[in-house]
């Protein structure tokens, strides 16, 4: 089974819309819930969507950028090959992140500029990108994570023309990727909403996919248990 | 008197009249710097040299001297009932910057405000924000609406239409009207000049430097400047491609976003 997930982080589904991402906007979509979460971690958000367990209470804040989910609790094991790119809590790129982390600090102690920020965010974007693209076809399950809605946005999410090029390229990556034979699944963690010219994560996450599959307002751990389903499905009936 | 300032005043001085009349029980807040004085001198012109509803001054305990001391003084001068809002439970336990500003800004700021409201009952306050100043504030209408967390929704505002400013419901639980909104830096100075107001000395150059916008002392910086007269003032404004709250360090925003981050372990 050929299934890509296209891990968007921040994706929000009023800026899809209002961006006319056709793209991301696949057959069925819509938001996410959070219930349950009382924050919006990134780390706890994908680590409890690989596992479809609310893992809040064990990801402490202080150590939660190392934290890492064994692959036998997540869905990955229920394909026979997988390659993830970048996923937090499994094969987060450490060295890329903490970087741009520092530059993020650096800009609110107005030591760093937020164009040198942008810069270095964006070349980490286009090196996961060209990974993410370079695995499709090679594996039944390509997961790519993308965080650049969030890390531009946390700075710019007021900026309508920088934030309109974030859109344009994650709808561009969606475009890249579409392919009538693979199932194609658009997942946020959450979405964004703007405080100033700052961007604050809200609790409204994406999720699309390019065939219906009669979900209503899914909360982010129910898709391990339908992933497990469409896999075993797929196996059956092959 | 010029002719713009003119129109700027006659505009104003409806605005606080049509509230005055609206509302039960307002307010005014006094900070001591130029845009709130320009409009304490507007509410007294309105009203005929009295001022018939109090003045609060949010004291953080960390203002400069010379604002306590101007303070004190046009109070003395013009004769208004001055209300002081203070957080003293905060201060006393330590509050300060150090321990995170925006929870600074929002203890001995809002929530002095906010113990003083509710013990006054006050249903509008007058406030001499202004469009120009701050990209959010470019979103604010005459009229505005808050909620008992003082919450502001920005995308669900009264309609102004042909200078009509009315009370949407009673949805509300106080309304902050905004006299000056349509004024800029430019207009308030010259506004200062024409009606010769007391000027808060923190905005005169000293050592090359001056405060361009007043705020607490320990989030206060100056800027290089030369200007010792409102005229000299005037001039630096017609050259400046600086904000004019460019010597606060930090906006409510920043601030925010700083401990939203912290908090989300970004930082």
């Amino acid at each position: 089974m050929l299934m890509i997930i296209l891990a968007l982080d921040a994706l929000d589904l009023k800026q899809v819309e209002r961006f006319n991402c056709h793209h991301l906007l696949q057959t069925e979509y819509g938001e996410t819930s959070l219930t349950g979460f009382k924050q919006e971690r990134t780390v706890v958000l994908w680590a409890s969507f690989l596992t479809g367990k609310n893992l809040e209470a064990s990801i402490p804040v202080e150590t939660q950028w190392t934290y890492r989910v064994h692959s036998e609790k997540t869905f990955l094991p229920y394909f026979t090959t997988h390659k993830t790119i970048d996923v937090p809590a499994f094969s987060f790129n450490q060295k890329a992140h903490v970087e741009e982390r520092r530059l993020l600090k650096g800009v609110f102690d107005e030591a760093v500029t937020i164009e040198a920020y942008d810069a270095v965010v964006w070349r980490n974007h286009e090196k996961n990108k060209e990974a993410f693209l370079k695995a499709i076809g090679h594996f039944d399950l390509v997961m790519g994570y993308f965080n650049l809605a969030d890390a531009i946005g946390h700075l710019s999410f007021g900026i309508n023309d920088k934030l309109a090029v974030v859109y344009e390229e994650l709808d561009r990556i969606a475009e890249a990727v579409k392919d009538s034979n693979d199932l194609l699944f658009i997942i946020s963690d959450h979405g964004m909403k703007a405080i100033g010219r700052y961007g604050d994560h809200s609790r409204n996450g994406f999720y699309s996919f390019n065939q219906g599959m009669g979900l209503h307002h899914p909360k982010i751990t129910s898709f391990h248990m339908l992933l497990r389903r469409l896999v075993e499905n797929e196996y059956a009936t092959n | 008197m010029d002719k713009d300032l003119q129109d700027l005043e006659k505009k104003s001085i409806a605005i606080i009249r049509e509230a005055k009349a609206q509302f039960k029980n307002p307010a005014i807040l006094w900070s001591t710097g130029k845009d709130s004085t320009a409009t304490i001198w507007l509410c007294k012109k309105a009203f005929f040299g009295d001022i018939p509803f109090p003045v609060i001054h949010i004291d953080t305990g960390r203002k400069f001297p010379t604002m306590y001391a101007f303070r004190d003084k046009i109070a003395a001068e013009w004769g208004f009932n001055l209300l002081i809002a203070k957080n003293e439970s905060a201060l006393n336990q330590g509050m300060a910057p150090e321990k995170g500003r925006l929870d600074c800004c929002t203890e001995l700021k809002t929530e002095a405000l906010k113990d003083l409201l509710q013990e006054r009952k006050f249903d509008a306050l007058f406030l001499a924000i202004r469009r120009d100043e701050h990209a959010i504030r470019a979103k604010e209408r005459y009229y505005s609406p808050r909620d008992k967390d003082f919450s502001w929704n920005y995308a669900d505002q009264p309609a102004e239409l042909w200078n009509l400013y009315v009370k949407p419901s009673e949805d509300f639980s106080h309304m902050r009207v905004h006299p000056i909104l349509h004024w800029t830096e430019r207009d308030v100075w010259q506004y200062h000049q024409q009606e010769n107001l007391p000027i808060n000395p923190l905005y005169y150059a000293k050592d090359g430097m001056r405060y361009r916008s007043l705020g607490c002392m320990p989030c206060t910086v100056p800027i290089p400047s030369t200007a010792s007269t409102v005229d000299d003032i005037i001039q630096e404004l017609e050259t400046s491609k600086t904000p004019e709250r460019a010597g606060r360090t930090q906006d409510k925003e920043k601030a925010y976003m700083m401990q939203k981050l912290r908090a989300l372990g970004y930082m």
